[in-house]
């Protein structure tokens, strides 16, 4: 990698099966060092040029007060006009020579922070795609996130340091060298003290960074609640707690401002510290110097060229210091990547995978549940965790039923209790990946004409079933990319996915039609809106096997109707699985199995069920609700939700 | 019917011939000659420079969301802040002007040494300078620690004030932009660009204060050393001028292009990871890389872009703060030769142009910082332009009769959604709304509850239309009741008395016995005052719907607007709700705008709206008898 963005095919190449084009080695996640390492090692022909031109770059400060100290003896004291020009030419030489270098070093320092900013970014999305839906089963997706925005930083920040420090130890070093040479006791002072000097700020450093922890805590504290008060913003315009919340952030930004300047108060300390000392040093030295000119040790021009060192020595010190303080943070966020980047896909082809018969029913064998081959079959269930589950099945995915271990551990755990915190956290996640693990392996008990879906491979059974969950996302892009992701359609057939899905008014909503931009996860479209477009592509993918979970709930009851009709209607002949309780699909259904405790007990078409089982009845009338009793309007109204909106109206032009 | 889809032919695209993300021309050419490369790479540069241009210009000018303020009004902000606090201001460019001042001191005394040491009378007068030397250091360690306290003091100050006052302005948007647009900018605003926004106030605005004030101290105590030495290498330090203005002028915009593109990445990562199961089961994963991909190679052109603008500055500035060591060498070699200058007078020369070139970087620095922030300043200022929709007269309603008469009501001018509709409720009744998708039964919901305003015609309670009514009032007439059970972050009492800010606790504790939420509260150790939301004590869904529930009932509205169209319902949840929800609707007007039609079935009335006008009105029993009745038809649908 000699550049950014940097090239990789670890965890996930692209295109297809192409060769490779880019590094794909898995990076090292055995220990935070490791890994820092391998990221390091990736580029290291850049990081070993940045540190070569940034000697070059530091030569004025370097050799500057060396050359002044000549002109001043050789050339002004003695009136010696050819020894000062000689000198100063010499002067103007390395200083032009260091801001050419510069410019170069600043290029470089550039390219190997965004080569890595870069290259941790592309891992994240790689590892993204290849986990699939098992990443945020295990992780929090604002790890994952994170990771990407904020740690890809620290690492690029490292690369940026290790060149800083290198050339400032070598600047360093060359300078212990001509300030020995000129006066050992000059020399051994301005050596030890600069030191000396960065060190002395030492206590003040821990209470400033600990009131810089409450300022941070404060600060993010503060930023939730103005992002919850946007969050509930209809709520508080709509009912009212505009003077309640108003003054809940008022009081924490107080608060933070409160601890902002205890902290300043401190990082002032600090400054004025930093000035005495390093005043006191000037005065040591010249004072020494003075001494040493009278006695006759040493010229006037070598005393002003330590008065230049003096002013130098402070940066290499500060910047071993920035060293240290940067790794432990790099090491820092080296351990959450590593917890993103060591996961592997529990999935592992058998090894002589078959293919799918081409034809055959779908059963699951944990339910009995039957879906005959080109038929609509819809599930019915009380419970509808018990239907997801078993759409999650017949597509092979492992259902979202375990809370994801976040790597977090709380602020104030230090110490061992954190790491007995972390290690509990991480065999939490070892339990975790060897369940998935467990059940990825064994017999998956779902056959597709007769074949277990185990038995064949992974991207085979995507291909061949296509589960549309509740959860199921919009991506931000044009409505023609949302219908047809791929480019695979062409335009009648897009067209007809929207009518099926009954989303024509969504498309007369967008400005631009198919060119029509969605937002983010399909923000700005009203949750029914939404689920119809996600009912389009799924309709548009074609998949020889579709399974459809509640794919009208959020829709009302004329548009249901009309959905229902047309998807049984443009899958006819196909195997197609809907699970819901609303009446409006049942009546177009070939068959209607009802799964109640994992268990398929009853089956037959709408009218049958309706008059043999009567469990049947009892859910499939609570839907329809016409011989409750209860006063109206009971519940439906306000059920928890995850969408928020009203229907028809949240696109405009 | 009208077709929907009618200009489909025109804006469906063929894709497969899309040009990649990054021109051809941003790709360097790996041949030719050196000058054949200079040429490309200025050509690359202007490319990436209208590129940058042009994202900027956008972000300006939003097409969707909320507006965008102009520089004028961020700089009007910031002078009345600075006003309020004047005496502090002064008090930060006095203390920070003697603390420069006193550090300037230093090198004059230092080249007196140098002068007394040629001289040869050194000896005599070493100790006592040395002496001096340190006082002046102590007093200046002490005067930068009282400047450097003001500068946190004042900037932590100017942002406090400043956030507060977005919040404010945030909390009194007007309610039917509130309820009609996504939230999606405006938490990038108090994210994103308050975050911005304070990092230039905090650090940006002390920090140029200083970095001038130093800049100018230092230039006067050059001149006050030797004129002869200093007024050459200011004169090449001012020949950075031109190229250190050019500069200034575009990266900001380079800056807050790049910050652009860095969102960017982020959302397509998020959606990536959020939609980890949907990439999957569609096979997107291939399009989800390359399209984090594209991102960062755009990121990359918006970076080469601000990292070409920044060598270009080196190139000037290095060179022109660092040659005057070199200039001041000769000039002084001359002087002294001349008996113009002194050696101490050089050595204080060298001091102070070595010493400056820090202070002059740092203000570029600053300067730069300071427009990035005042670009999101300008965006958070934008809230505030947003017109009011709606101003408060004094009548009040006479009684709970709700009319509504004649009403239209257009999203996009010309295209109204509703035509004429005429709607008058029975104190206490219950009518269901039904309707298909965009007949505008949910737009008549938001006009019934005051949210939005009627093109024409009036919605009036008690004889006093709706939108005259002061919000405060508003919300104790007629609610408007989604599926939003956001749980604020707050004490549950913060949580329940939203419309009424001066509810007794035992308000409060009637609220939640009416909802029946008394027990699990009652369990919470902090009672009242224990802290909900994210973070902190979290609730189950049931619950979160009892706290909605109880808000209500401290309103205690006659009448109530419920809109299903969301309903992704546990029907679990919801038994355990029946009675919470029952408490509520009894001895209220209830306009139910149903999606389930078992609503529309237990409805004294039902309203049947068809493209924005009531076709069919009447209970279920005399709409269902209708032959070729739509609301009869839809039943059958559903019971048969």
């Amino acid at each position: 990698m000699r550049d950014f963005p940097p090239v990789l095919d670890t965890f996930y190449a692209r295109g297809g099966a192409g060769p490779p084009t880019g590094p794909s080695a898995a990076p090292d996640t055995r220990t935070p060092l490791r890994f820092l390492i391998w990221t390091l090692r990736l580029q290291w022909p850049v990081i070993v040029t940045t540190t070569l031109l940034g000697m070059v770059w530091q030569l004025p400060p370097m050799v500057g007060p060396l050359i002044f100290g000549h002109a001043v003896d050789e050339g002004i004291v003695p009136g010696n006009v050819d020894a000062t020009l000689k000198w100063g030419a010499l002067l103007l030489a390395v200083t032009m020579t260091g801001a050419l270098f510069g410019i170069l070093m600043h290029t470089y320092i550039v390219r190997t922070w965004l080569i890595s900013l870069y290259g941790t970014m592309k891992l994240v999305t790689r590892k993204a795609a290849q986990m699939g839906h098992v990443l945020p089963r295990r992780t929090p997706t604002g790890e994952v996130l994170s990771v990407a925005s904020s740690d890809s930083d620290e690492f690029g920040a490292l690369t940026e340091i290790l060149a800083r420090t290198s050339t400032q130890l070598v600047a360093y070093l060359v300078v212990a060298f001509i300030v020995l040479s000129t006066s050992v006791e000059l020399g051994v002072l301005l050596l030890i003290a600069a030191p000396v000097l960065v060190t002395a700020a030492f206590p003040l450093l821990k209470p400033l960074h600990r009131r810089q922890e409450i300022e941070r805590g404060r600060n993010s504290d503060l930023t939730s609640l103005a992002t919850d008060i946007v969050a509930g913003l209809r709520i508080l315009r709509g009912i009212g707690g505009e003077r309640t919340f108003g003054a809940n952030y008022a009081t924490q930004s107080q608060l933070a401002r409160q601890a902002g300047q205890s902290a300043g108060i401190w990082q002032a300390a600090i400054e004025a510290v930093g000035v005495l000392f390093s005043g006191v040093f000037v005065v040591l030295l010249v004072w020494l110097g003075t001494r040493q000119v009278i006695s006759g040790e040493l010229t006037i021009g070598q005393l002003i060229s330590f008065l230049g060192y003096a002013l130098f020595m402070i940066y290499p010190i500060q910047t071993f210091f920035e060293f240290a303080q940067k790794l432990t943070r790099a090491l820092v966020s080296a351990r959450k990547a590593i917890a993103i980047f060591e996961q592997q896909p529990p999935w592992h082809d058998v090894a002589e995978p078959q293919p799918l018969p081409a034809h055959g029913d779908l059963v699951d064998g944990l339910t009995g549940f039957v879906a005959h081959e080109g038929e609509l079959t819809i599930v019915v269930s009380a419970v509808p965790e018990d239907t997801s589950a078993l759409a999650d099945r017949l597509g092979r995915y492992l259902s979202p039923d375990t809370e994801p271990i976040s790597h977090e551990i709380g602020e104030g755990v230090k110490g061992r209790a954190a790491r007995r915190a972390r290690a509990e956290r991480e065999a939490e996640r070892a339990r975790l990946t060897a369940r998935d693990e467990e059940r990825a392996r064994r017999p998956w008990n779902v056959t597709l004409g007769g074949l277990d879906l185990s038995q064949a491979r992974l991207t085979d059974v995507r291909r061949r079933i296509l589960v549309s969950d509740t959860g199921s996302q919009l991506f931000a892009g044009t409505l023609q990319d949302a219908v047809d992701p791929h480019g695979r359609l062409d335009r009648d057939q897009a067209e007809e996915a929207l009518r099926v899905a009954n989303a024509e008014d969504v498309y007369d909503a967008l400005p631009g039609g198919w060119q029509g931009r969605l937002d983010e996860r399909g923000r700005g479209l009203s949750g029914g809106q939404r689920q119809r477009i996600v009912l389009a592509r799924a309709i548009a993918a074609d998949a020889p096997v579709l399974v459809l979970v509640e794919p009208t709930s959020a829709v009302d009851a004329h548009t249901e109707a009309r959905i229902a009709e047309r998807v049984a209607d443009v899958r006819r002949g196909r195997t197609t699985i809907v699970t819901t309780v609303s009446p409006l699909w049942l009546h177009h259904a070939d068959r209607i199995v009802l799964v109640q405790d994992n268990r398929a007990i009853a089956e037959g078409t709408h009218e049958d069920l309706l008059l043999d089982s009567p469990d049947y009845r009892r859910v499939v009338t609570r839907a329809m609700d016409v011989d409750d009793s209860s006063p109206g309007f009971e519940t439906g109204a306000s059920a928890p939700s995850s969408t928020s909106g009203s229907e028809e109206v949240s696109v405009r032009g | 019917m009208v077709d929907l889809l009618a200009t489909s032919p025109d804006t469906w695209r063929d894709r497969t011939g899309d040009p990649p993300v990054i021109p051809r021309e941003l790709v360097p050419p790996t041949t030719g000659s050196f000058t054949d490369r200079v040429r490309a790479l200025r050509r690359r540069h202007a490319l990436r420079e209208r590129r940058a241009l042009e994202n900027y210009a956008q972000s300006r000018k939003p097409e969707r969301g909320w507006p965008v303020a102009d520089n004028a009004a961020v700089l009007a902000f910031f002078r009345t802040l600075f006003r309020e606090r004047r005496k502090m201001f002064a008090a930060l460019v006095v203390l920070n002007g003697l603390a420069a001042a006193t550090g300037l001191v230093v090198p004059r005394l230092l080249g007196e040494l140098i002068n007394k040491t040629v001289a040869g009378d050194a000896a005599s007068s070493l100790n006592s300078l040395a002496v001096l030397i340190v006082v002046v250091v102590c007093a200046q360690a002490l005067l930068t620690f009282l400047a450097q306290r003001t500068s946190t003091v004042f900037g932590q100050d100017l942002l406090s004030s400043a956030r507060e006052y977005i919040v404010r302005t945030i909390l009194s948007l007007p309610l039917g932009r509130v309820e009609g647009a996504s939230s999606g900018d405006l938490v990038t605003r108090v994210t994103r660009d308050v975050g911005t926004m304070s990092r230039s106030v905090q650090y940006g605005v002390p920090m140029s204060i200083i970095s001038g004030l130093t800049v100018v101290l230092s230039i006067v105590a050059m001149l006050l050393n030797s004129v002869v030495l200093a007024l050459p290498s200011l004169v090449v330090i001012a020949l950075a001028y031109p190229q250190v203005k050019r500069y200034l002028q575009r990266a900001p915009k380079g800056y807050i292009n790049e910050g652009a593109t860095y969102s960017r990445i982020n959302s397509t990562l998020t959606e990536t990871v959020e939609g980890a199961r949907t990439v999957e089961a569609l096979g997107l994963a291939e399009r989800r890389v390359a399209a984090g991909d594209d991102d960062i190679d755009v990121s990359a052109q918006a970076e080469r872009y601000t990292m070409t603008l920044r060598n270009l500055l080196f190139a000037v500035i290095d060179v022109a703060f660092n040659s005057p060591r070199v200039v001041t060498l000769l000039v002084g070699a001359y002087g002294y030769a001349e008996g113009w200058v002194s050696l101490g007078q050089i050595t204080a020369a060298v001091l102070y142009v070595e010493a400056l070139s820090g202070p002059l970087d740092r203000l570029v620095g600053e300067v730069d910082r300071l427009q990035v922030g005042v670009a999101s300043t300008s965006r958070l200022l934008g809230i505030a332009e947003v017109p009011p929709d709606r101003v408060a007269g004094t009548e009040l309603p006479d009684g709970p009769e709700l009319v509504g008469e004649d009403l239209r009501f257009a999203y996009r001018e010309g295209h109204d959604v509703l035509h004429g509709v005429d709607l008058r409720l029975e104190i206490g009744e219950r009518l269901a709304i039904v309707g298909p998708s965009g007949s505008g039964k949910s737009t008549l919901g938001r006009l019934l509850s005051g949210i939005n305003g009627p093109r024409t015609g009036s919605v009036t309670v008690g004889g006093v239309e709706l939108v005259d009514l002061p919000l405060e009032t508003l919300r104790t007439e007629v609610a408007l009741v989604t599926q939003e059970h956001h749980v604020f972050k707050g004490s549950v009492r913060d949580n329940i008395i939203l419309a009424r800010e001066d509810s007794s606790d035992d308000a409060v504790w009637d609220a939640l016995s009416a909802v029946g939420a008394t027990e699990w509260v009652a369990r919470f150790p902090g009672g009242l005052d224990t802290q909900l939301g994210s973070g902190n004590q979290q609730l189950t869904p049931a619950q979160a719907q009892q706290v909605a529930l109880a808000r209500l009932i401290i309103a205690d509205p006659h009448t109530l607007v419920l809109d299903e169209a969301t309903s992704l319902i546990d029907p679990r949840t919801a038994r355990t709700l029946e009675g919470s929800m029952n408490a509520l609707l009894t001895s209220r007007t209830v306009v139910a705008i149903a999606h389930r039609l078992h609503t529309a079935h237990d409805a004294d009335r039902i309203a049947v709206v068809i493209d924005g006008r009531i076709v069919e009105l009447g209970s279920h029993h005399e709409l269902v008898g209708k032959p070729n009745g739509e609301y009869a038809a839809l039943w059958r649908a559903w019971t048969s």
